[in-house]
């Protein structure tokens, strides 16, 4: 009997301890969450009945027990309409106002009741439940106490369960576990009801109560960490707390009871300090002894989860060495992949070019991912802001819950990219990219912690990524440098050929055209007809020789010029004289003749400020750009009448010359203007193939060493205009 | 007869230059350096130089200087392979007093032209 009489005290103390902490716990995290106001008066109530319970059922005296009882049974009449005030709130039922007014109603009426004998009409040591000292038992009202408390709590029960069924993922497994620790909480709670009518079922009668503060402290859970959770890491958190907490609590109460008459004998009047201090002995250990269980029964639990948490982050330290941005791409996809077993993942990184974040490596069997998603997108905006994973669950309650454009905007975005979790990856401030997970091949939900290993993860691999990036950068810098160094060095070597070259045609001139001058000086009339005619053919072929000495040495001319180093000062430069430079240079690439030049500016045009040789350059692009935009057009069009036409316009601008440089070429499709100063980026046909290193290098001379402007403004089968804008020289 | 003393250190230039002015009854000496070209211009006086500016030995313009330095009315046309324009050279060598400049390569009336006009300002 006594040990039924402690354990009933016990399990009254823990409950009302428990609710009352995990109440003021809820409210704390979130005082203004209509949600977590109601769940914590509902823990309230909750603590109430409890606390006055022990009162009751512990009191020597009648009258006390009594005035406890009934103080008791305001805090019962509390707990079904707390509780659905709270269903409501948790799953947002509308228009339940007035039922709410109804519930409240009847609580407060019955409360009143209370301080009459309606509700409870005396407190009795009762048979039925021997191991109390008194028990209330029922006034003629308190049929319908009860039928209100039961009536509320099958509505409530009945809401959650609805809701649970209609729900999915992440939800569902929150709302399944909710309702059945709610019907638990419900059975083992309610079965105190019997006790009044002298029905003491075995068992349930008084265990079940420790369903109570289990059942409070899962649902705090639940609702503190809205976020995904794993039903039996909660439970089991739970049930070790109450575990370590009863023994706390009850060991040195047990001792007092049981041992208090030996205590008394040895200690005399002060045998209370005793159990007391084992209990603040308890108490203190009680917390590690709790961290210590929770941490071994959580591996277990966990085991597999530990595993591959474990792996990620072996992985991600080892990231950071590998240097080939693919290879590590890959690596991550496959870590990802295949040690959590999720059936999709995508990495997307920021591209400064084109200011979108563009899919770089994506593992799946069957789809066609999304290739690139624009920077202002509202998903990236939000990661960048938020800087937190995002979970399409979530998203989506939140979506369904507040119907909140945001959230629809971002449940769009990730259905498109078919993310159940994406990760956004930054280093220091910068927002690098995001991976996209798809759901775990085994059906389970993301874990708290699964997020948190992934974003340590991802935050390894920005700077694994950065590193490779830039690795391969400099590697791409110094393979330029190569290339620009051996350029200078056929630069140097073609000037010191070009004097050699320029010497040989000089004797060649010089030999055929006095062997020509020969020839004429000379009197071949005694010649027979045949010498004649043979001397006639030398003299046409070296006048041919002479014709050819002449064209090479332009060639070598031209060369010389294009050879010159770039690297020299700025000068004030004539646009004309430019266009001349260019089209001198570019002749031996375009043939001239089949197009319009036109150079549609005034004559005392001001100067630009500027580099001759690299302007010759750029000019020398554009011309070779536009030209072969003019021959594309007019083999694929094959217009009547067509003629190429480039023209060139200028006009001052602030302190700028505007010139346009228009072509009425193929122009460029739509899709492709954003690429078109991306280097190595073509669309010239194969027959004349392009490097695509030249709008690279006419927007790096413009932009980079001219500090001007460029754009342009295309139309597919129309044509294409530059717009550039270079400082005039003052 | 004019004298004309054409100095290049390419042999075909020297002798089919030299073969083209004879045949207009101009007496023409070569020198394949400027060196040579100094030993020569120290012993007798030419009425026009050609005057070659890239050499081996000292080039066309020490040539020019040290020419001008010997006899200070000597008419020097050089001979040149590059651009004028980025030639600071030619602007030197006119500082230096040299009349023209012709450059590589080029028709032969271009340079009968040249050199006829001036000896036959004589």
């Amino acid at each position: 009997m006594k040990f039924l009489y402690i354990n009933f005290v016990i399990v009254l103390c823990l409950t009302a301890i428990t609710t009352f902490a995990l109440g003021i716990f809820v409210l704390i995290r979130n005082r203004h969450n209509i949600v977590n106001k109601t769940f914590a008066f509902y823990s309230f109530s909750i603590s109430w009945w409890g606390f006055s319970e022990i009162w009751g059922i512990a009191c020597d005296k009648r009258l006390t027990a009594l005035i406890w009882t009934r103080i008791e049974q305001v805090g019962v009449f509390f707990i079904p309409t707390f509780f659905i005030h709270f269903v409501i709130s948790l799953l947002n039922i509308k228009d339940k106002k007035w039922l709410l007014r109804v519930a409240y109603s009847f609580s407060i009426i019955f409360a009143i009741l209370c301080s009459t004998p309606l509700m409870i009409a005396d407190s009795v040591p009762k048979r039925t439940v021997p191991y109390v000292k008194h028990f209330g038992t029922s006034g003629s009202a308190y049929y319908f106490a009860i039928l209100f408390f039961v009536i509320l709590s099958i509505y409530g029960l009945s809401k959650l369960y609805n809701a649970y069924r209609l729900s999915y993922g992440a939800r569902k497994n929150q709302l399944k576990y909710l309702f059945w620790s709610s019907l638990s909480g419900y059975v083992g709670g309610a079965a105190n009801f019997l006790l009044v009518y002298g029905i003491n079922v075995p068992i349930l009668n008084p265990f079940g109560t420790y369903a109570l503060p289990i059942y409070i402290a899962i649902v705090a859970y639940a609702i503190s960490r809205y976020r995904l959770m794993d039903v039996n890491v909660a439970l089991t958190r739970t049930g070790i707390f109450v575990a370590v907490y009863t023994l706390i609590l009850g060991f040195p109460f047990v001792i007092a009871v049981r041992a208090k008459g030996w205590l008394i004998d040895k200690f005399g009047a002060s045998w209370w300090m005793l159990p007391l201090g084992l209990m603040g002995v308890l108490a203190t250990v009680g917390p590690f002894i709790y961290i210590y269980l929770q941490r071994r029964a959580e591996d277990r639990l966990l085991r597999e989860q530990r595993r591959y948490q474990e792996s990620l982050k072996q992985a991600s330290i080892g990231m950071t060495r590998i240097r080939n941005l693919r290879k590590l791409l890959d690596l991550i996809t496959h870590i990802v992949t295949k040690t959590v077993r999720i059936s999709y993942a995508a990495i997307y990184l920021y591209s400064e070019e084109a200011d979108e974040y563009v899919l770089q490596i994506s593992r799946d069997k069957d789809r066609t991912p999304i290739s690139k998603l624009s920077s202002d997108n509202p998903l990236l905006a939000w990661l960048t802001l938020k800087r937190e994973p995002l979970i399409y669950e979530e998203v989506k309650r939140q979506m369904e819950d507040t119907n909140d454009a945001a959230y629809r905007q971002l449940e769009e975005n990730m259905r498109f990219l078919t993310a159940s979790v994406i990760i956004p990856s930054f280093l220091e401030d910068r927002f690098m990219g995001f991976f996209v997970l798809g759901d775990k091949i085994s059906g389970q939900i993301y874990t708290v912690d699964d997020l948190n290993v992934f974003q340590v993860l991802a935050s390894q691999a920005a700077l694994a990524i950065e590193n490779a990036q830039f690795y391969e950068e400099a590697k791409e810098m110094q393979e330029q440098i190569a290339q620009a160094e051996k350029m200078a060095t056929i630069g140097t070597m073609a000037d010191g050929l070009s004097h050699q070259i320029n010497n040989r045609f000089y004797a060649l001139s010089l030999i055929t055209g006095d062997t020509i001058d020969t020839i004429k000086t000379t009197d071949t009339s005694k010649c027979t007809p045949e010498v004649k005619e043979m001397i006639e053919q030398i003299n046409h072929a070296l006048q041919r020789i002479q014709s050819n000495v002449t064209q090479g040495g332009e060639v070598v001319r031209g060369l010389l010029k294009y050879s010159r180093k770039g690297d020299a000062g700025f000068e004030a430069l004539d646009l004309n004289s430019l266009l001349d430079n260019t089209l001198e240079m570019v002749q031996y690439k375009v043939k001239l003749s089949e197009i319009n030049i036109i150079r549609d500016f005034p004559k005392n045009i001001p100067k630009i400020k500027g580099n001759m040789a690299q302007l010759e350059e750029a000019f020398f692009n554009f011309v070779d750009n536009a030209y072969d935009a003019i021959v594309e057009r007019r083999r694929l069009l094959k217009e009547k009448g067509y003629r190429g036409k480039i023209t060139i316009s200028a006009r001052p601008k602030n302190n700028n010359l505007e010139i346009i440089v228009e072509d009425n070429g193929m122009g460029i499709k739509f899709a492709n203007h954003e690429k078109i100063f991306t280097p190595f980026f073509t669309t010239k046909a194969t027959s004349r193939k392009g490097t695509g290193l030249g709008l690279y290098v006419i927007r790096r001379i413009i932009t980079d060493m001219h500090k001007g402007k460029i754009a342009f403004e295309s139309e597919y089968k129309a044509g294409t205009r530059f717009i550039l804008e270079l400082p005039i020289a003052q | 007869m004019p004298k004309l003393l054409i100095v290049d250190d390419e042999t075909d230039v020297r002798e089919f230059a030299a073969s083209f002015f004879r045949k207009r009854k101009i007496d023409v000496i070569t020198a394949s350096s400027g060196e040579e070209a100094l030993g020569i211009v120290k012993q007798q006086k030419s009425d026009l130089v050609l005057l070659d500016i890239r050499m081996t030995g000292i080039d066309g313009i020490e040539t020019l200087k040290r020419i001008k330095e010997l006899d200070k009315n000597a008419k020097v046309i050089m001979i040149t392979g590059r651009k004028p324009e980025e030639e600071a050279s030619f602007d030197r060598c006119r500082e230096l007093g040299a009349i023209d400049y012709i450059h590589k390569p080029l028709e032969l009336d271009e340079l009968e032209k040249m050199v006829l006009k001036e000896l036959l300002n004589n």
